[in-house]
């Protein structure tokens, strides 16, 4: 029993850290920046919605805020940290640190204000649980598995059957060839950081809904999700969510054996072995 | 049947779908110079990266002096006698010179870091010889004057024969050079053609892509004439270029 | 005078991990934000090997740059298997891992508590107990690193990692082994950080998790961005302007609460703003 209730929390985790596996994903393989800021943008969407619900603003509200305010955010740290770097032939290790100092100045900006210490959502129905065939929900998880697959489907259809979604796919595939075209890529890469981090605002409020906001909380699940990325096939949409999923399964099975704490070692350890054995990940050719 | 010094057989190259190289079979003979011809596409520097071990053939081999190079690395290979240039140069911008030409000479002391920490007065003697045999190469290609200068402050004409240089420091005889004399000025094309003569001249062997059909008639002792990544025909420049099947490829696939 | 020579012995052990950082991050072009963690287990070894009076401080310090030389060793492998990418990963995961036994493995570790009670340095018998005596011996280690790196970036080897740096391709072509290179320099990168984990523990007597953690390799990065790649003057300034720095915001009156985000927030903003405006730092090569 408590297997099962393990493997239905590692569903809902997973489907979660989907999201943000997803959108780094789409960030990644369009602008080729490995955007560790991304985790700031989804720590700071988890402390704006809170904002709002603790002052009691209606949910919808809460939800299109936080989301235009992370889809803003994601703009702004392309357009004027990564675009202007670009423009000075920065290295990527250049890139790399500036996004790692975006990262920290996020961060400690929302821990100057908000304080370290956890924080809970003044949600009362968050809370309540339900009983599924033996297995304990919280209506927050519920939300979360519907919200996530959702988003996954809606992230398909955008890039396979909009004409913006199809240019994005050309700009990621090559962007000299774009630039002739007429498609202007540093335009498209705004434009998708911005789609990448309005869909990571959906965990940033939904994985604190269950186990409350702290500032520094972002770099573990983006560094699963990176993993579940390159695990999957770095450009592939279903290959990074599937595999998000299936880890955060494994994460929470192995809970039977392992404590908690050690989670970390188990993630690490899958990327490891994919490295090890698949390093081009196990949907690469299935874009 | 006598071994050839560089023997190609049967290479395949796909990348994905494509074939970029496909049943290639050809040989290099020692002390000449072959120029690689063919329109764009054709598959040029992909026979490069085969033989140099930066690119794993599907099928088939590549052997010199009769030993087979498959499975080798790059720095094997160069360790084999065979070094490259690159279409795009790859020089180090931001060293000097100097110092492009001296990482590629080989088996230096001091070029790990026990070395370089505990016997710092013998890496310094060695150094200094080194030095000397760098500045030799430089001044065999004619830019010694040039060498302490960065590579990003040198003129493109002068960045090429950089090139020959740090293929020249490998102490490699087989020498593979991706079209050399492409970009330059009149002037800085008779000057290479000279130096590739005389490197010939003095033992070494040069496998060249080159575009230029000037450049193909005045410097070639063979032609390999390739197309869609197989050989397609070889022989003298002058029956390669007058063969008019060949140039209606040439110039009408190039455009 | 107390406080100068704890300042100075500090920034001291602090330039050896500036020294470490620049050979991977530098000149070799590795990113990395696990140096925090190699440099905590050089402490945790000497602290171990000093209390348990397991052997003396010389011979701890020797098995401790062993051990952190095979780690970093260790952990620089992946990086050369597959794309610079994903040795972000890897970083990011040896650093979360590493905090999260530093953490978890009381008995090793002390937990989350720390290790209190180190004894002090021993030279040959004699024990190093005055501040005074402790300076000279940061002094002189520093002083050997300094000569070491020097002695480096003048041999061959130094110039095989320039090289590396600018186009690991072209320096295959040239027949030189660009793995063993940059194995060679995470090795004594790991051999820097050990040893200065040794000085640190046994300088301060106490260590916990804290110093060791993601935070402390962003400051590590920070001070390399700062002082500048690739210069001996640039491994020194970062570090001794950086350390100096909580010095002076205990001059602004800022709330101790947010005190410790206040500083990352500035080491984020330093490193956006230097890699914008000075990626060589001040006494540096660009990045």
């Amino acid at each position: 029993m408590l297997a099962l209730q393990l493997l239905v929390n590692g569903l809902v985790t997973g489907s979660a850290l989907g999201l943000v596996a997803i959108s780094f994903s789409l960030i990644y393989s369009t602008t080729k920046i490995f955007h560790v800021a991304h985790a700031g943008v989804y720590t700071m969407a988890g402390y704006v919605a809170w904002s709002l619900a603790s002052r009691g603003a209606p949910d919808i509200v809460t939800l299109a805020v936080t989301v235009a305010a992370s889809m803003a955010m994601g703009a702004f740290i392309q357009h004027q940290l990564y675009a202007r770097l670009e423009r000075r032939r920065a290295t990527p290790l250049v890139v790399l640190i500036a996004s790692l100092g975006a990262l920290a100045v996020m961060q400690n900006v929302i821990a100057a204000i908000y304080s370290p210490n956890i924080l809970q959502f003044p949600v009362p129905w968050g809370s309540k649980m339900v009983v599924l065939g033996g297995v304990r929900l919280t209506w927050t998880q519920i939300l979360t598995v519907i919200a996530s697959l959702a988003a996954y489907g809606a992230t398909i259809w955008f890039f396979h059957r909009t004409i913006l979604g199809k240019q994005i796919r050309a700009v990621a595939s090559n962007p000299f060839l774009a630039e002739i075209t007429r498609l202007y890529p540093q335009r498209v890469y705004v434009i998708v950081v911005a789609i990448g981090s309005a869909i990571v605002a959906l965990p940033g409020i939904l994985v604190p809904l269950d186990l409350g906001l702290q500032p520094y909380s972002g770099v573990t699940p983006l560094l699963t999700a990176t993993i579940a990325m390159i695990a999957g096939g770095i450009g592939s949409i279903t290959g990074s969510f599937v595999i998000a999923i299936g880890i955060a399964v494994l994460q929470n099975l192995s809970l039977l054996v392992i404590p908690g704490e050690w989670s970390i070692g188990i993630t690490f350890f899958i990327f490891v072995i994919f490295m090890l054995f698949r390093p081009t990940g196990l949907f690469a050719a299935a874009r | 049947m006598s071994t050839a010094y560089l023997q190609a057989s049967g290479v395949e190259v796909r990348f994905g779908g494509l074939l970029a190289l496909r049943d290639c079979s050809f040989t290099v003979d020692r002390g000449r110079i072959t120029c690689l011809v063919g329109p764009n596409g054709a598959g040029k520097t992909t026979i490069f990266n085969v033989i140099t071990g930066f690119l794993k053939p599907n099928e088939g081999s590549v052997a010199f002096q009769g030993k087979s190079l498959d499975g080798l690395t790059p720095q094997a290979i160069v360790a084999t006698g065979i070094a490259r240039t690159f279409q795009n140069l790859r020089l180090f911008v931001d060293l000097s010179a100097l110092d492009n030409v001296l990482v590629a000479l080989p088996a230096q002391a001091g070029e790990e870091p026990i070395g370089a920490i505990f016997r710092p007065w013998h890496v310094a003697g060695a150094q200094k010889r080194r030095r000397e045999e760098a500045l030799a190469t430089l001044e065999h290609v004619g830019l010694a004057d040039r060498a302490h200068e960065f590579v990003r402050n040198l003129s493109y004409g002068e960045q090429k024969l950089l090139t020959v240089a740090r293929v020249l420091a490998t102490g490699a005889e087989l020498l593979l050079l991706d079209e050399p004399a492409s970009g330059l000025s009149a002037g800085a094309l008779e000057g290479i053609m000279a130096l590739l003569r005389r490197l010939q001249s003095e033992g070494k062997t040069l496998l060249v892509v080159e575009h230029n059909t000037r450049v193909v008639q005045q410097i070639a002792d063979e032609v390999l004439f390739l197309h869609q990544g197989h050989l397609m025909a070889t022989g003298s420049p002058a029956s390669i270029i007058s063969d008019p099947a060949l140039a209606e490829i040439y110039f009408g696939g190039a455009i | 005078m107390d406080f100068l020579f704890s300042y100075i012995a500090l920034a001291e052990v602090y330039v050896l991990l500036g020294l470490s950082t620049n050979l991977l991050v530098g000149i070799a072009g590795i990113f990395s934000v696990s140096q925090a963690a190699v440099f905590g287990v050089g402490a945790y070894i000497v602290a171990q090997c000093l209390m348990t009076e397991t052997m003396g401080f010389v011979p701890a310090m020797l098995v401790a740059s062993l051990a952190c030389i095979a780690l970093n060793v260790l952990v620089t492998l992946p990086s050369l298997r597959v794309s610079g990418d994903y040795f972000v990963v890897t970083s990011f995961g040896i650093q979360l891992l590493a905090t999260a036994v530093f953490i978890n493995w009381t008995q090793g570790t002390g937990g989350a508590n720390g290790l209190p009670g180190i004894p002090p340095p021993d030279l040959f018998g004699f024990a190093l107990e005055s501040n005074l005596h402790l300076v000279m011996l940061t002094t002189v280690a520093v002083a050997l690193g300094c000569l070491a790196f020097r002695l480096i970036m003048r041999a061959p080897f130094g110039r095989l990692l320039r090289a590396i740096r600018e186009d690991e391709l072209a320096v295959a072509a040239a027949g030189k082994g660009v793995l063993q290179a940059k194995v060679s320099a995470a090795a004594l990168a790991g051999a820097f950080a050990g040893s200065a984990g040794g000085l640190y523990a046994t300088f301060l007597s106490f260590i916990d998790p804290v110093s060791f953690d993601l935070d402390a390799s962003i400051l590590l990065l920070t001070m390399v961005v700062v002082g500048g790649a690739r210069t001996l003057a640039g491994s020194i300034i970062g570090p001794f302007l950086l350390l100096a720095l909580p010095q002076v915001l205990t001059f602004i009156d800022i709330p101790t609460t947010i005190a410790a985000s206040a500083r990352q927030l500035i080491y984020g903003v330093l490193l956006i703003a230097f890699m914008l405006f000075r990626p060589q730092g001040l006494a540096g090569e660009k990045l």
